[in-house]
């Protein structure tokens, strides 16, 4: 009898499961393995017919003697890495705040849930008003505060240029990331720091004691997270400087895009893709280990 | 120093947390009070140095100007209704059964198949997008809403399932139970008992999918043409076109934002719990 009742739940259960997993997998199976293959062929676009031809790994060959492949990928490395650790420490940082009895006021919690629904191409479009050479509100501010003297044109020159495309990626994703800390923060036993004070601990060695170690789940998920995030940033390279100036600002997902479907070599577009793919493959394989449950859970 | 002196802190901790508040209420809020200024003033108040501030020079013919001129908008926005109450709603049916049977019923390798959904949510666009396109092209439905929104749910169908799966892991086992001994079956007990306690993270789930397919660029970028474009995609061209009339590109894009932030806003504190649920629970 309790046997039956097992096996009805394991059926209706993966009855359950299956139109999902079916509709995912019709959506990205194809794709991801024809992504790879197509990354080993030559294939172009002409007069709206596709002409594939195997070139085994020809356009890794290209590739890796592409220097514009070379500067797209030190400007991700140097745009994710400067990325991942101000949003990290920011984030902590204003979680940290809006855990402290005066940042409990609901009024914090909309300001953090605004920029994150704010599309990003909408925050690209009113960051490239607040950065107008021209007419801009950061040059008049700067100007009025006394820190420059002639306007700036802010997004015109390579290492200006990538840097503000940093500090707008980081004001928008500083929020959300804020929102998990404070929910891991918020987890912390109070207990735990009753306990420390009891052993004399102040206050900064019961952050380091306590809140930091019971937090180190919560900040290795949220830095592997970001880190793929920051590989994806698209909306705003686009919007904001498309590349340019002199490709300081092309990061390998733009390039990518570019390569496919402005100059429509499908086929060493996908080979960039490829390399994203798999960047983000082991970053992903690292946040699932990161979360997967280490003792068995109640029974199910 | 007593323990709730400690927790609080002393005078000058206040102050660093005062201040650090202010700074960060700053840096969160002026960019978008910018924003709402911008679409609100004339062109002339706007670009004098310092922007003239004085309320006759506040209007909302920037708003009325770009709803009548451009016909994008519009359309852009009826196209990003579809395409986004289309995705949540089948991510939502797909989604709803498949996160419950993986947190209560014992299906082979639960886990592993969680983690694989979890999986494909990082898969970069870029690397899918390029057979996408050669696949729908052939298929002629390029420039389609229901193609884009049909891959709008291979990214929200894994969201819905993280957010509902945190929240089913966490009810107590008793509830189904005592449905059992009632005599109701597993469809029942997921219809009548646990998809009405659910209502909050469904919401949640929900609103989130539908921000996420609202503001996405990239796929629509390169799926839609004309017909099919999205809000983003409308905004962005206006970016390019009206570089110098900037009170209207704002307007367009306060337009663009609005009803997405108001349904943030409003369901913040679901979303807040459904996302720290999902993402932190294995």
């Amino acid at each position: 009898m309790i046997s039956t009742f097992e096996q009805r739940r394991r059926r209706t259960g993966l009855f359950f499961v299956a139109p999902a997993l079916i509709v995912l997998a019709a959506i990205l199976f194809y794709p991801i393995v024809d992504s790879i293959l197509l990354a080993l062929q030559r294939v172009q676009l002409a007069g709206g017919a596709v002409t594939q031809q195997w070139t085994g790994f020809g356009n890794f060959e290209r590739l890796f003697a592409d220097a514009v492949f070379w500067k797209a990928a030190r400007n991700t490395a140097y745009f994710s890495v400067m990325e991942v650790v101000l949003v990290t420490f920011l984030s902590l940082g204003v979680a940290l705040l809006l855990n402290h009895s005066f940042g409990r006021s609901g009024f914090f919690r909309i300001l953090l849930i605004v920029p994150w629904a704010l599309a990003p191409v909408a925050n690209a479009v009113l960051w490239k008003w607040i950065l107008n050479a021209n007419y801009g509100v950061l040059n008049g501010m700067l100007k009025s505060l006394g820190v420059i003297e002639n306007n700036q044109v802010w997004l015109g020159t390579p290492f200006s240029a990538l840097n503000f495309l940093l500090i707008v990626d980081v004001w928008k994703s500083v929020p959300f990331v804020a929102l998990l800390m404070l929910a891991g923060l918020q987890r912390v036993p109070q207990s735990l720091y009753r306990a420390a004070y009891m052993d004399g601990a102040g206050p900064w060695r019961s952050f380091l004691h306590v809140t930091l170690p019971t937090m180190r789940g919560v900040i290795a998920i949220a830095i592997v997270l970001q880190t793929i995030w920051s590989l994806r940033v698209f909306d705003l390279v686009f919007v904001l400087t498309r590349g340019g100036p002199a490709d300081a600002t092309v990061l390998l997902n733009f390039l990518a895009y570019r390569v496919t479907f402005n100059f429509l070599d499908l086929g060493y577009g996908a080979a960039i893709a490829n390399i994203i793919f798999a960047l983000t493959f082991l970053l992903a394989a690292a946040y699932v280990w990161l979360l997967w449950p280490r003792e068995p859970k109640g029974a199910r | 120093m007593s323990f709730a002196r400690l927790r609080e802190g002393g005078p000058l901790r206040k102050t660093v947390i005062l201040a650090g508040l202010a700074l960060f209420t700053f840096w969160s809020a002026a960019p978008i009070l910018w924003l709402i200024i911008s679409s609100l003033l004339e062109q002339k108040a706007l670009i004098a140095q310092p922007p003239d501030l004085s309320p006759q020079n506040f209007t909302l013919e920037n708003f009325s100007t770009v709803l009548a001129a451009a016909a994008a908008l519009g359309r852009g926005i009826a196209n990003s209704l579809i395409v986004s109450l289309f995705s949540t709603a089948l991510a939502l049916v797909l989604g709803a059964p498949a996160a419950y049977a993986l947190a209560r019923l014992p299906v082979p390798r639960a886990n592993s198949i969680a983690f694989l959904i979890l999986a494909t949510q990082m898969l970069p666009g870029i690397a899918i997008a390029i057979p996408l396109f050669i696949v729908i092209s052939k298929l002629g439905l390029i420039d389609n809403v229901l193609s884009l929104g049909i891959v709008y749910l291979s990214f929200n169908l894994p969201i819905v399932i993280w957010i509902l799966r945190g929240f089913f892991l966490g009810i107590p086992s008793g509830i189904e139970k005592a449905a059992a001994v009632d005599g109701a079956g597993i469809f029942a007990t997921f219809w009548y008992i646990v998809l009405p306690i659910s209502l909050p993270p469904l919401s949640a789930a929900a609103v989130f999918a539908f921000v996420e397919a609202w503001n996405e660029f990239f796929f629509a970028l390169i799926l839609t043409r004309q017909q099919a474009q999205t809000v983003p995609l409308v905004i962005a061209q206006f970016a390019g076109q009206y570089q110098t009339v900037f009170g209207q590109m704002m307007a367009a894009a306060v337009i663009s934002v609005a009803p997405v932030i108001l349904l943030a806003v409003l369901f913040r504190n679901q979303i807040i719990r459904g996302f720290a649920d999902g993402m932190m629970k294995g």
